[in-house]
């Protein structure tokens, strides 16, 4: 029966008081360990289609009659338009129709950004809305932008009032503590650079209105078109079956959204807005710049005593203030941590979440921060953070905790650094670091599933939710199978589209598996008890004593066992309906992830050349649904976190605030030939907290410990400190001279 | 816009060049270039390797597979670009790439544009150049350059014959162009003499699909070496006498000229 409660919400790190309608989820977790399909490796459902290039993706739709739009942006840092007239780019061949701002939400006349959006046109080819967008008559007002970060803070330019926290006495403790270690750590601007850009396609059929759209969360879409543009959301279709990536940055609809929708409705004509790569790196979001000023501050025995962290996140235009202060506040038993975070508001492209946002930065400065603490108490790294292991979230138990067993999986990687040490050579020094994390990842309700089960002796599982890249789809198929005792091949997913299935969470914030995946389990189980109710019947036995295993209906006594397809076979047109919600989040207990890796590294100290060697992944996210798609995962997110690392950089010019590195040659992802040797390892226990699944999610953990295990892998091998992101060999090349100039200042006072 | 695709040299008459359009093609899409003509000259420009001879029309990815091409030459093809951009552009077009100063091809009116300041020098330049950029701090990018320049390579145009050198100028502000080539000019030929040994070094930022940070190549012949470097001048840049100690540069670029003595010290070493 559903249930109406109050409850804390955590999406993305963020937290916000809500009543939520939650039906219970009665069934027990399954034991520990591989079942026959949940925690077996299993290939993705749609692999086929996928190398076959039959997998249709937003960028693939193209519907009768549709036109194309192209997007009018700002080429000015912070401007109003004045003026707009599109008479002429409407007499060019080819156009149909255009708008501007104030036309369709996200088109503002005042422009925030160089590259902000501010009107669209839409013509049978993207070549000649293009030309047409040169065609538009438009006169700008400049108004004041502000650039830089440092010089926003100085000014009080702040997106919000400055966020303080503190448990403890942090000054006292600072001041008796035996040790302190003081540094500064930046972050730079990074982006998402999907595969598949930004893009939608509105089709107007009637008063309804389809779009098609590559997004992370297909009800948010629906519900912000509806608003959008005062329509029900029961008229708004949203259908997004694969999609090339997001990371974060496709949670809502954008403005090509909205463009298309009112170009469609003007043309009368479906109309696709698809980003180009030049404006994915422009204008589609990024992971905002941090400056970080941090303390730690610890006994002679390494108990860490105080943490302290003056946080600034540089947003540009829009955005959100990530908890880069998260992991200072979270990953150690400390009794006295201070922080505070302050937000600017600059006139440079908005933020949007980027994997695990705030978490990926603060780790970069706390892990470094931690290890240079390490170096000054002359304890091993490792060690350190055995000894500060934090019990429960500032005295709130966590759901469940396995941090100790990866540092145990992670000791034989670890005790690999003095034979990497000694493989260096005068020239490239080797050495080894270590990194932990904490993130959230336990997803929650409401997500909901159908099961239907007809006479062919096939299994749909029906849910509105959207398989982003990440393999949910063919996750949500073992967890059906599992519960219903068949094999893999016997279940199909459907899923992608509003309109065909139930809610669905977004797939955000490590969120689908853990809040998906026990709707499916109970969605399944709800078909089992069915099935076993006709079957009962059928054999004339109790139900209790019936189960299906290895698609055979099974009696306890071994006497009864029979294909479950001679069963089903007599449902005729009869269909068996099942239906699965999401349980609510255990009450009173704090719900995260949490991991390790271990770097190797390889340094030239001559050019500052940075290569990793070997990247080593130990991560604790509950149950392991498919090992083979969550390895997947954690190789995903070490490699994007090695761009973020070593090469990755959004760059503005200082005078115009225009985007410099607008193409993938200026911005540099890394390529395969970058990736080193990854060892993924999982704890692979269930969260017996977390519903029936004791799944959490994996999307994001793996991106979030690299960077520091990179840095201090970087000081195990050379002595030198990084102190800012990307490490460039300009930063190498920097903190290489620091640390020779440090191990040459006794001799020369 | 027209696309010819001429069959001999005598039917040249005007038009942008292109070969593999790895460059042409989005400097057009760019609006940098522009073109009522395209002129398709692959089937005029020879392609091949005879003895020191390279037609101008060979890929990058065919020279960096022959075992006849000096070693400094491979492997500036083998670092240079990514597979798929190999297979595709010329050695006549790489001579003649353009800068990847983000200035420039963002269009601001820089002076290599016409205009009057380099954006770069007061601007975000860490990757631009460390010698020759009072004028303009833009890099050249080819790394083929930089190696033909220490083989002493001489080209064969359809107008005359000239040291790799007299290809490329200094822009100045008389004029802003990097080489000296005339319209309607093609190089059809390369000639590399041969040398005793040759090397080809290049830091960049990713394993592939970089532009050289720096490159440096070295080749040694008749008692002397011979040192090029790429990604440091606005063209492809001869050594001088006095070393890499010459380099003037930029607040942002410092760590350039560490990068450049390490690794002119390693080729010199390679080729010694």
């Amino acid at each position: 029966m559903a249930r109406l409660i109050r409850t804390e919400k955590e999406v993305e790190g963020r937290f916000e008081e809500v009543w939520l309608v939650v039906e219970e989820d009665p069934l027990e977790q399954w034991p520990a360990g591989p079942r026959d399909v949940v925690g077996r490796p299993a290939v993705r459902k749609t692999a086929l289609e996928r190398v076959r290039g039959e997998a249709r993706f937003t960028a693939d739709i193209r519907l009768p009659g549709m036109l194309q739009a192209a997007v009018l942006r700002s080429p000015y840092a912070h401007a109003r338009v004045k003026q707009i007239d599109f008479t002429q780019a409407l007499g060019l061949p080819g156009v149909h129709a255009a708008v501007g701002p104030g036309d369709a939400p996200g088109l503002e006349s005042e422009a925030g950004y160089a590259g902000a959006p501010v009107a669209a046109i839409a013509a049978e080819t993207f070549g000649q809305a293009h030309a047409a967008l040169q065609a538009v008559a438009i006169e700008w007002e400049q108004l004041e932008a502000v650039l830089d970060p440092e010089d926003a803070v100085a000014r009080g330019l702040l997106a919000s009032d400055p966020e303080r926290y503190e448990r403890g006495d942090f000054e006292r403790a600072l001041a008796e503590a035996d040790v302190v270690v003081e540094s500064t750590y930046r972050t730079q601007v990074v982006l998402h650079n999907s595969m598949e850009t930004h893009q939608a396609v509105c089709e107007w059929v009637g008063d309804r209105l389809d779009v098609y759209i590559s997004t992370q969360y297909i009800w948010g879409v629906r519900d912000e078109v509806a608003r959008g543009l005062g329509i029900p959301a029961d008229k708004v279709r949203v259908v997004c079956e694969y999609m090339g990536g997001g990371f974060g940055s496709k949670n809502s609809a954008g403005e090509y959204t909205f463009a298309a929708a009112e170009l469609a409705r003007r043309a009368g004509r479906p109309v696709r807005c698809a980003l180009t790569r030049t404006e994915e790196n422009v204008a589609a979001g990024n992971r905002n710049g941090t400056i970080q000023k941090l303390t730690a501050a610890a006994r002679s025995d390494g108990t860490i005593v105080a943490l302290g962290g003056e946080f600034v996140n540089a947003l540009g235009w829009g955005g959100w203030s990530a908890g880069t202060d998260g992991p200072m506040r979270m990953l150690y038993a400390c009794d006295n941590v201070r922080t505070v975070k302050v937000t600017t508001k600059l006139n440079t492209p908005p933020m949007k979440p980027f994997r695990a946002p705030g978490f990926v930065e603060g780790t970069f400065g706390l892990e470094c921060l931690i290890d240079e603490l390490a170096a000054k108490l002359d304890v091993d790294p490792l060690e350190l953070r055995r000894r500060n292991y934090a019990g429960s979230n500032d005295g709130t138990p966590f759901s469940s905790k396995n941090l100790s067993d990866c540092y145990e999986l992670a000791q034989k990687h670890w005790d690999r650094r003095h034979d990497v040490r000694a493989r260096s050579t005068p020239t490239w020094k080797r050495g080894v670091g270590m990194a932990s994390q904490i993130w959230y990842g336990g997803g929650g309700p409401p997500s909901y599933a159908w099961t239907r089960v007809g006479s062919d002796g096939r299994i749909m599982v029906v849910t509105a939710m959207q398989d982003i890249g990440t393999g949910t789809r063919t996750a949500m198929a073992q967890i059906a199978a599992e519960e219903l005792g068949v094999s893999l091949d016997r279940v199909e997913v459907s899923l992608g589209d509003s309109a065909r299935g139930p809610y669905a969470t977004l797939s955000a914030g490590s969120s689908t598996t853990p809040s998906v995946g026990p709707a499916v389990r109970a969605a399944a189980a709800d078909a089992k008890r069915q099935i076993l109710e006709i079957a009962a019947q059928r054999y004339e036995l109790e139900e209790r004593v019936l189960d299906i295993r290895d698609g055979r209906i099974v009696s306890s006594d071994g006497n009864l066992s029979v294909e479950l397809d001679e069963l089903l076979g007599l449902l005729g047109n009869a269909q068996i309906l099942g239906k699965g919600a999401r349980g609510p989040n255990p009450t009173g207990m704090s719900v995260h992830t949490f991991g390790v890796h271990v770097a190797e590294v390889a340094v030239d100290v001559e050019t500052g050349e940075v290569r990793v060697e070997r990247v080593a992944a130990i991560h604790d996210v509950g149950r392991i649904v498919n090992p083979l798609g969550a390895g997947s995962q954690v190789e995903g997110g070490v490699i994007q976190g090695i761009g973020h690392t070593l090469s990755e950089v959004r760059l503005l010019d200082p005078e115009t605030g225009r985007v410099l590195t607008q193409s993938l040659d200026a911005y540099r992802m890394p390529t395969i030939a970058d990736v080193p040797e990854i060892v993924c390892e999982f704890v692979d226990e269930p969260d017996r907290h977390l519903t029936s699944l004791g799944s959490k999610g994996l999307g994001e953990p793996p991106i979030v410990p690299i960077a520091a295990a990179i840095a201090n892998a970087i000081r195990d091998a050379t002595g030198a400190d990084v102190h800012e992101l990307p490490i460039s060999r300009e930063e190498m090349l920097r903190a290489l001279r620091e640390a020779k100039e440090r191990r040459g200042a006794p001799a020369a006072v | 816009m027209e696309l010819l695709q001429p069959s001999s040299l005598a039917e040249l008459d005007g038009g942008l060049f292109v070969h593999g359009g790895t460059e042409v093609v989005p400097l057009l899409r760019d609006g940098i270039l522009r073109a009522d003509r395209l002129v398709d000259i692959r089937a005029i420009v020879p392609r091949g390797v005879e003895g020191g001879r390279i037609g101008a029309g060979t890929t990058l990815a065919e020279l960096e597979a022959d075992p006849h091409v000096p070693g400094a030459l491979r492997e500036a093809c083998r670092l240079a670009a990514s597979p798929q951009l190999r297979n595709m552009s010329s050695l006549g077009g790489n001579l003649l790439q353009s800068t990847r100063c983000w200035y420039w091809r963002l269009k601001y009116p820089c002076r290599l544009h016409g205009g009057d300041r380099c954006h770069a020098r007061e601007g975000e330049h860490r990757e631009h150049a460390i010698f020759a950029n009072d004028f303009c701090a833009s890099a050249h990018p080819s790394d083929v350059a930089a190696a033909l320049l220490a083989l002493g390579a001489r080209l064969h145009t359809n107008r005359r014959e000239l040291d790799l050198s007299e290809l490329y100028r200094l822009p100045d502000e008389a004029d802003r162009s990097t080489t000296t080539l005339e319209p309607g000019e093609l190089i059809l030929e390369v000639a590399v003499p041969p040398v005793e040994a040759s090397v080809y070094l290049k830091a960049m930022d990713r394993k592939r699909w970089s532009f050289p940070q720096v490159g440096v190549a070295a080749a040694r012949s008749g008692g002397g070496t011979r040192v090029a470097l790429a990604g440091v001048a606005p063209i492809p840049w001869l050594l001088p006498s006095e070393g890499v100690d010459s380099a003037t540069p930029l607040p942002r670029t410092a760590w350039k000229v560490d990068v450049a003595r390490a690794l002119v010290r390693r080729a010199l070493a390679q080729v010694a």
